[in-house]
C-alpha cells in the first residue's frame, strides 16, 4: 500500500480522542530480564508545549521503546522544548548525544481547517535536518482510531531511521477462556473476536487480513471455520465438518490453507484450495501424526511436527508432500517432544518448543547451519510466533507464576509480558492491514 | 479425507440427549486490563524507581494471593465437576433406558500412560464388559471422547487425545461392535477431570470418556 493511501485512512479528526487517551502506565508491567541494550541509536519524542499531545507522545514513545531499535531517552525541559516554529533544539540534542528526535506539533494552529490535524517529524540530530514527516489527521478520531494511527505513525519513524519495518501497527490473535482474541503488540486495543463452537483455537490470518481461519469446537466435530473479520461470515473448510481438523494456516499467497485433520486412522496434514475448493492430502501416517504445518515465506515448503519417530519431532517437506525430513536434529530418547512450529518472515528460521527435562522451552532452529538454539529458560514457555519484522517473537510463558502471553527480543534478549490475562495461549502474530484496522 | 455423512442424525440426538454436555471448566476470571507499559519517554527519576519497586511487590503479592485462590477453586471445581458427571450420567442412562448398572459399566473410563494410546491390560475388562452391552442393545451408540493431561502442546493433545479414542473403538470393534455404532472425538487437555498439577490428577485426565449417543429404545 502507498504511504499517501496509507494516511489517507487515518483521515479522522483531533481533541477528544486525545483528552481519552492515559499517559500513565498500569503498575508493574515491564519486567525486564536479561535486557541488553547494545549500540542503538537514541531517540526523543518532543511534543509541542499545552498541545494535548501527551498521549500522543506516550503511545509513540512506547512503540519506537518495543520495536527495541532504539534507545528511547527523555532530554532536560530545556533541550526538550520545542522552538516557537516547532524547530527542536539541536544543539542541546546533540550535546546529549541524542541521534534523533521526532516532534509531535499541531499542523497548523492558525488554520481552523487544520483542525485536528498534527505533525509527525523525524529529525536528524548530529545534521540537524528533518528526515521526513506525515500528517496525521484525527480531528473527532475515536481513542481508538488515534492509537491505531499513532502506531502507524511510530512504524513510519521507525522504517525512516532504520530502514527496517515496524511492528506497532500489527497485531497479535490469541485465544483466552476458549475464546478468541486480538490485541495490539503494545497490549493495548484488546477486543474480543466472536467465533463459532467453544473453545475456538489456532486462530491464523490470512496474510490479506480479511480471514481468520480457526479450529471450532462444536457438537458434531472440530471444523475448521474461514471466518471473514469485517463480516462476521463463517464457512467451514470443505471436509471438515465431522472428525479432528486443527493447526490451520494460509500460505503466504492466501490461496490454500493447510491443516491437519485427525480420524480413527491418525492425524494428518491436507491442503485446502481456497478458490477451488478442494482438499489434497500431504502426509500419509497411518501408524503415526503429523500435524502443526507451518509455510515457509516462500510458500515452497512446509514445517511441521511429525511422530514417526515415537514421538513428536519437527519435519519439513515440500509443498506437494514430497521430500520429507527432520528439520531440527534430535537424538532418539533424550530429545525431548517437539511442537508447534513457525517460519520466520525471513525464512532463515524456524522457531518451535520442546521438552527440557519436562519443561516446555523456545528455540530456534537456523535453516542454513540447522544450529538450533535455546530462546527461554525460565518456567514454561511455549507456542511461540514470529513478529513481521522476524526479531521479535511472543509466545505463552508461566515466568512469573500464570500463564502469560511475553514478548522477546531475540537481538537483545529483552522479555516483556504483553498481557495480564492469565491462561492467554496460542498466539498468531500477523503484520497490520492499515484498510482493515483503521478506526 | 473420511465423510461420516451418518453422524448429522447423530448429532441432532447428541444435542437431543444432551449427554454430552461438557462439565464447564472452571476458570479464573481473566484480568480484562491489558497491560500497557510505563511511558518510555518519562523521566527515569528515583522516586519512579521506587514506585516501580513497589508496584512490582504489589504485583508478587496479588499473584501469590491469585495462586492461594486458585488451588482453593481447583480443589471446589473438582469436587464439582465429579457431582455434576454423575448427575449428568445418571440423567444420561435414565434418557437411554439402559438400567442403572448397565450405564454405570458402558460410563467407567479407560486410562492411559504418558503420551501412550495402548489400552492398558487392566482396562481390558472394562471394555469387555460393554461388549454384552452391545449385545444386548443392538440399537445402542456411544461415542468415545479420548483426553489427555495437560503436558504438551494444546494442538498435539488433540491429536494424541483422537488415538486414545480410537484405540477403544477398535478393541471394541474387534470383538465385534459394528464400527457404525461408536463415533469417536478428542478433545485433546480442553477438559480437564481434574485440574491439578500432579502425576494424581495427570493419570485421572488421560482417559476415555464413553457417552451415549442413542438410546436402546
Amino acid at each position: 500500500m502507498s504511504r499517501a493511501a496509507l494516511w489517507a485512512v487515518a483521515v479522522l479528526a483531533l481533541p477528544g480522542g486525545l483528552a481519552a487517551q492515559d499517559t500513565t502506565a498500569p503498575a508493574g508491567v515491564r519486567v525486564g530480564i536479561t535486557y541488553t541494550p547494545g549500540t542503538r541509536p537514541s531517540i526523543a519524542v518532543l511534543v509541542a508545549a499545552g498541545a494535548a499531545l501527551d498521549s500522543v507522545r506516550a503511545i509513540l514513545g512506547r512503540d519506537l521503546d518495543y520495536s527495541d531499535r532504539f534507545e528511547v531517552v527523555a532530554p532536560p525541559a530545556a533541550a526538550a522544548a520545542l522552538g516557537a516554529d516547532g524547530s527542536p533544539n539541536y544543539r542541546a540534542l546533540n550535546a546529549l548525544g541524542t541521534d534523533f528526535a521526532v516532534s509531535v506539533v499541531p499542523s497548523a494552529p492558525a488554520d481552523p481547517r487544520a483542525r485536528g490535524a498534527i505533525d509527525v517529524l523525524l529529525h536528524d540530530v548530529r545534521s540537524g535536518a528533518v528526515k521526513n514527516r506525515l500528517t496525521l489527521h484525527l480531528a473527532d478520531a475515536s481513542a481508538e482510531a488515534l492509537r491505531r494511527a499513532v502506531h502507524r505513525a511510530a512504524d513510519e519513524v521507525v522504517e525512516w531511521a532504520t530502514g527496517a519495518k515496524g511492528i506497532a501497527s500489527s497485531v497479535i490473535y490469541y485465544v483466552a477462556d476458549g475464546k478468541v482474541w486480538r490485541v495490539d503488540p503494545d497490549g493495548a486495543g484488546r477486543e474480543l473476536i466472536p467465533t463459532a463452537g467453544r473453545p475456538s483455537l489456532s486462530p491464523a490470518r490470512s496474510p490479506d487480513g480479511r480471514t481468520l481461519a480457526y479450529t471450532a469446537f462444536v457438537r458434531s466435530g472440530q471444523p475448521i471455520v474461514l471466518q471473514d473479520l469485517a463480516s462476521g461470515r463463517r464457512d467451514i473448510v470443505p471436509g471438515t465438518e465431522y472428525g479432528m481438523n486443527i493447526t490451520p494456516e494460509f500460505s503466504p499467497d492466501g490461496r490454500r490453507l493447510a491443516f491437519a485433520h485427525g480420524n480413527e486412522n491418525g492425524t494428518d496434514i491436507y491442503l485446502y484450495d481456497v478458490a477451488g475448493h478442494t482438499t489434497t492430502r500431504l502426509t500419509v501416517g497411518r501408524y503415526y501424526d503429523n500435524l502443526s504445518p507451518a509455510w515457509s515465506p516462500d510458500g515452497q515448503r512446509i514445517a511441521f511436527i511429525s511422530t514417526r519417530p515415537g514421538l513428536p519431532q519437527l519435519y519439513v517437506m515440500q509443498a506437494d508432500g514430497t521430500g520429507q525430513e527432520a528439520l531440527a536434529r534430535f537424538d532418539f530418547g533424550s530429545t525431548g517432544m517437539t511442537y508447534a512450529p513457525e517460519w520466520s518472515p525471513d525464512g532463515q528460521a524456524v522457531v518451535f518448543h520442546r521438552e527440557v527435562a519436562g519443561t516446555p522451552q523456545v528455540f530456534v532452529v537456523d535453516l542454513a547451519t540447522r544450529a538450533v538454539k535455546q530462546i527461554t529458560g525460565e518456567g514454561r514457555n511455549e507456542d511461540a510466533t514470529w513478529a513481521p519484522d522476524g526479531r521479535h517473537v511472543c509466545f505463552v510463558s508461566s515466568r512469573g507464576g500464570t500463564r502469560l502471553l511475553w514478548i522477546v527480543d531475540l537481538e537483545t534478549g529483552r522479555m516483556r509480558q504483553l498481557l495480564s490475562t492469565v491462561g492467554a495461549r496460542l498466539p498468531a502474530w500477523s503484520p497490520g492491514h492499515a484498510s482493515l484496522e483503521a478506526g | 479425507m473420511t465423510n461420516r455423512v451418518r453422524l448429522a442424525p447423530l448429532a441432532a440426538l447428541l444435542v437431543a440427549f444432551g449427554c454430552s454436555k461438557p462439565p464447564a471448566p472452571a476458570q479464573p476470571a481473566p484480568a480484562p486490563a491489558p497491560a500497557a507499559a510505563p511511558s518510555a519517554a518519562a523521566p527515569d527519576s528515583a522516586a519512579r524507581a521506587a514506585a516501580r519497586r513497589d508496584s512490582l511487590a504489589a504485583v508478587a503479592r496479588a499473584d501469590s494471593l491469585e495462586r492461594t485462590a486458585r488451588e482453593r477453586a481447583r480443589a471446589d471445581s473438582v469436587r464439582a465437576q465429579v457431582q455434576r458427571a454423575q448427575v449428568d450420567s445418571a440423567a444420561a442412562a435414565a434418557r437411554s433406558g439402559l438400567s442403572a448398572a448397565d450405564s454405570a459399566v458402558l460410563a467407567e473410563a479407560v486410562h492411559f500412560d504418558y503420551d501412550k494410546a495402548d489400552l492398558a491390560a487392566a482396562d481390558l475388562p472394562r471394555l469387555d464388559r460393554k461388549l454384552a452391552i452391545f449385545q444386548a442393545h443392538p440399537r445402542l451408540e456411544i461415542q468415545i471422547a479420548g483426553n489427555c493431561d495437560e503436558r504438551g502442546s494444546d494442538e498435539y493433545n488433540l491429536a494424541l487425545g483422537e488415538r486414545r479414542a480410537a484405540a477403544a473403538k477398535r478393541y471394541l470393534v474387534a470383538h465385534g461392535v459394528a464400527a457404525g455404532r461408536i463415533d469417536v472425538v478428542s478433545y485433546g487437555k480442553e477438559r480437564p477431570l481434574d485440574s491439578g498439577h500432579g502425576e494424581e490428577a495427570w493419570a485421572r485426565n488421560r482417559r476415555d470418556d464413553f457417552v451415549v449417543t442413542r438410546g436402546v429404545n
